[in-house]
């Protein structure tokens, strides 16, 4: 029996009228950290997109298998209860939303979907501030508008915190580390390799290998022109690192 | 009672005793004629049909005033008010109409109501006034005077309240005088009711020098009104204005038309307005910037956004600049639109069902101008009375918008 929390097959997708996956396959293993890695262009940000059900993705051929489900005609809400959380690389400022009522909503439509009961929001806050201390958040931040006015780091923290809250069991990390100082990228790293668990999955879009002193992957896959050309352990990242994109060719 | 109509005869008979007062309104209202649908600020609020009702006016007798924290105005007379150094509140007969207001039924309202409720501030003070009515199918007309004098601060904040006053019609609007280098906050909050009373409020504030306004209204609901004002302002003066509407129903007619004066150098104006429209509602926002020859180095702002919930709702939003001299700065902007698609899909990538989404962003909306109101218990009011407009009910905690209350949870 597979081992695998997704199945990626012959998946294309295309923005507008331009083709970015050009068949695209991928296995996930469950429990592990995958790290997609690629040239700009590739089509790595469009494959997170297409997992989350972004709106500006048309996938036009193939299928996403989640938990042995097709999840590809899902609508996003309904692909987040079932456990996928995507960190956003420049997440949306949403002015006039309390972060914190916006958080509890999410968790609480969480916990709905899980059956269990909602939290008030003392329950609430006092959870979360738990969480905001240890990422090294000002507390306030709960009540300001979401990512309104947050600098770069902060909103990086914001959406670790939010990933800590929802408790996902599979999690994008779409360039996380950009724009990042060290201290911010220690911090985030901590909070994410404390959810490492041994169940959840991992799929971390980077450019750079930076994030990965942090955390250790199992598995690397680069994606070049919309397919994947090589899967590897966690060495191909030195060896991209040493030789460039440009001399590995579709495998 | 006797029944009052709009026509000119027998306005002219009503007005057998007339005072200075009384004459200059009438001459006014001579200026600008009598309402219909051909004036500009009525074009799109049914005011004819409205005045062709045979309205039978109601005329509270004035009771025994009791003390209170807050001015009671109950069908147009006192009821209740607080007794505080700096506030003296008491009927009055010598207020003056503004000569070059635009609006006939500010006129009607002055020749209607010789005795105006007067409201004068000489120390920094907070006032809340809560206007009730409580007749049904009548006309309740009156009026009310604010005058604040030099170097003070004064926070106004007041509430509209319905007891039974179903198919009235009101007709009010206050004079407000702000003396040089004082500093008026109003914020205003009113929700009408499909079959409540319609309300047509036309005022005129006036701004001596280096005075300052800060108008927040609030108008929430499923019933039909208009606001009406005119500011003047003298040099250095400044207003900033907010208007958030969020108005449904089959019939409703919403709204703020209103002419800022820019009479004096230097002088200052920002007026943004947002509106949240469902069903078949119509939204108004005819607003006029007016930058006389004299209104050298002005600076002047105006923006409306509006989103439509539904096909059907329907939003007239005509921000002017009108500008007769070059060393100025202005600009105006409009927007109508739908819901933006990222914030959407955020919240949605969160867990959160669509359709709650969507309310989150309008409530969103709205907030960015309920969150400004300063009066915690008014703000906090304001947030409730949306929620009931919007969602039927309130669904927040007092937490979720309370500072102080997620601060003690915070600071455990």
């Amino acid at each position: 029996m597979s081992n695998n929390i997704m199945d990626i097959q012959d998946l294309h997708a295309k923005i507008g009228e331009k083709e970015i996956l050009k068949g695209l396959n991928l296995s996930l293993e469950a429990g592990k950290v995958h790290v997609i890695m690629g040239p700009n262009g590739a089509g790595k940000s469009t494959l997170s997109k297409a997992i989350v059900g972004h709106y500006d993705i048309e996938v036009t051929k193939g299928n996403i298998r989640y938990k042995d489900k097709d999840i590809v005609s899902m609508e996003p809400e309904e692909r987040a209860l079932e456990g996928i959380f995507m960190s956003f690389q420049n997440p949306v400022e949403v002015p006039g939303v309390n972060n914190a009522y916006f958080l509890r909503t999410a968790v609480n439509a969480k916990r709905k979907f899980q059956g269990l009961e909602e939290l008030n929001a003392a329950e609430f806050l006092r959870a979360a501030k738990k969480l905001v201390v240890e990422l090294g958040m000002k507390p306030e931040m709960l009540n300001r508008s979401l990512n309104q006015g947050f600098s770069g780091g902060e909103k990086k923290r914001n959406e670790t915190l939010q990933m800590m809250m929802l408790e996902p069991d599979f999690i994008i990390l779409d360039e996380i580390d950009s724009g990042l100082d060290i201290d911010a990228l220690r911090a985030v790293s901590e909070g994410i390799n404390r959810m490492k668990d041994g169940k959840r999955t991992f799929l971390i879009i980077t450019h750079y290998s930076r994030i990965l002193d942090y955390i250790a992957p199992d598995y690397v896959h680069v994606l070049k022109d919309g397919k994947i050309i090589k899967t590897a352990g966690s060495e191909l990242v030195a060896e991209l690192e040493e030789t460039g994109y440009g001399a590995l060719e579709e495998s | 009672m006797k029944p009052l109509t709009f026509e000119k005869r027998r306005l002219e008979e009503a007005l057998s005793s007339i005072t200075n007062e009384d004459l200059l309104a009438l001459q006014c209202l001579k200026r600008v004629g009598l309402p219909n649908k051909k004036n500009e600020e009525y074009r799109y609020f049914d005011i004819v049909s409205l005045l062709q009702r045979p309205w039978t006016r109601f005329i509270a007798n004035k009771e025994t005033i009791t003390q209170s924290e807050h001015l009671v105005i109950t069908d147009g007379v006192i009821t209740a008010m607080p007794r505080f150094a700096g506030v003296t509140i008491a009927y009055a007969q010598d207020i003056v109409p503004d000569a070059n207001h635009f609006d006939p039924l500010y006129y009607m309202g002055h020749l209607l109501n010789p005795e105006i409720i007067s409201i004068r501030c000489d120390k920094n003070v907070a006032l809340h006034i809560e206007h009730r009515f409580t007749k049904k199918e009548r006309l309740l007309s009156y009026r009310t005077a604010l005058f604040v004098q030099e170097n003070v601060d004064v926070t106004v904040t007041e509430t509209f309240f319905a007891l039974e006053a179903e198919g009235s019609f009101v007709l009010s609007g206050s004079d407000i005088f702000l003396a040089r280098n004082a500093s008026l906050e109003l914020v205003k909050s009113q929700t009408l009711h499909e079959n409540g009373y319609v309300s047509l409020f036309s005022h005129c504030y006036n701004l001596e020098e280096d005075a300052s306004l800060t108008l927040r209204t609030f108008d929430f609901g499923d019933g039909s009104g208009l606001q009406l004002f005119q500011a003047n302002l003298q040099k250095d003066a400044n207003i900033n204005a907010e208007h958030l509407l969020f108005a449904k129903g089959e019939h409703t007619q919403r709204g703020t038309v209103s002419k800022i004066m820019h009479v004096g150098a230097s002088t200052g104006s920002t007026q943004k307005a947002k509106t949240i429209l469902q069903d078949h509602a119509r939204g108004i926002f005819d607003a006029l910037i007016k930058i006389e020859p004299t209104g050298k180095q002005t600076v002047a702002h105006q923006n409306s956004q509006a989103i439509l919930l539904n096909d059907g709702a329907y939003m007239v939003s005509k921000p002017q600049l009108e500008i007769y001299i070059d060393d100025v700065e202005a600009s105006h902007g409009s927007t109508i639109g739908e819901l933006d698609e990222a914030q959407l899909f955020y919240l949605q990538s969160r867990g959160i069902a669509h359709q709650e989404a969507k309310k989150m962003l309008i409530m969103a909306f709205a907030n960015e101008m309920i969150d400004a109101v300063v009066d915690t218990t008014m703000r906090e009011e304001i947030h409730v009375a949306f929620e009931r407009a919007y969602y039927g009910a309130t669904i927040l905690e007092c937490i979720d918008t309370c500072e102080n209350c997620a601060h003690t949870v915070l600071n455990e």
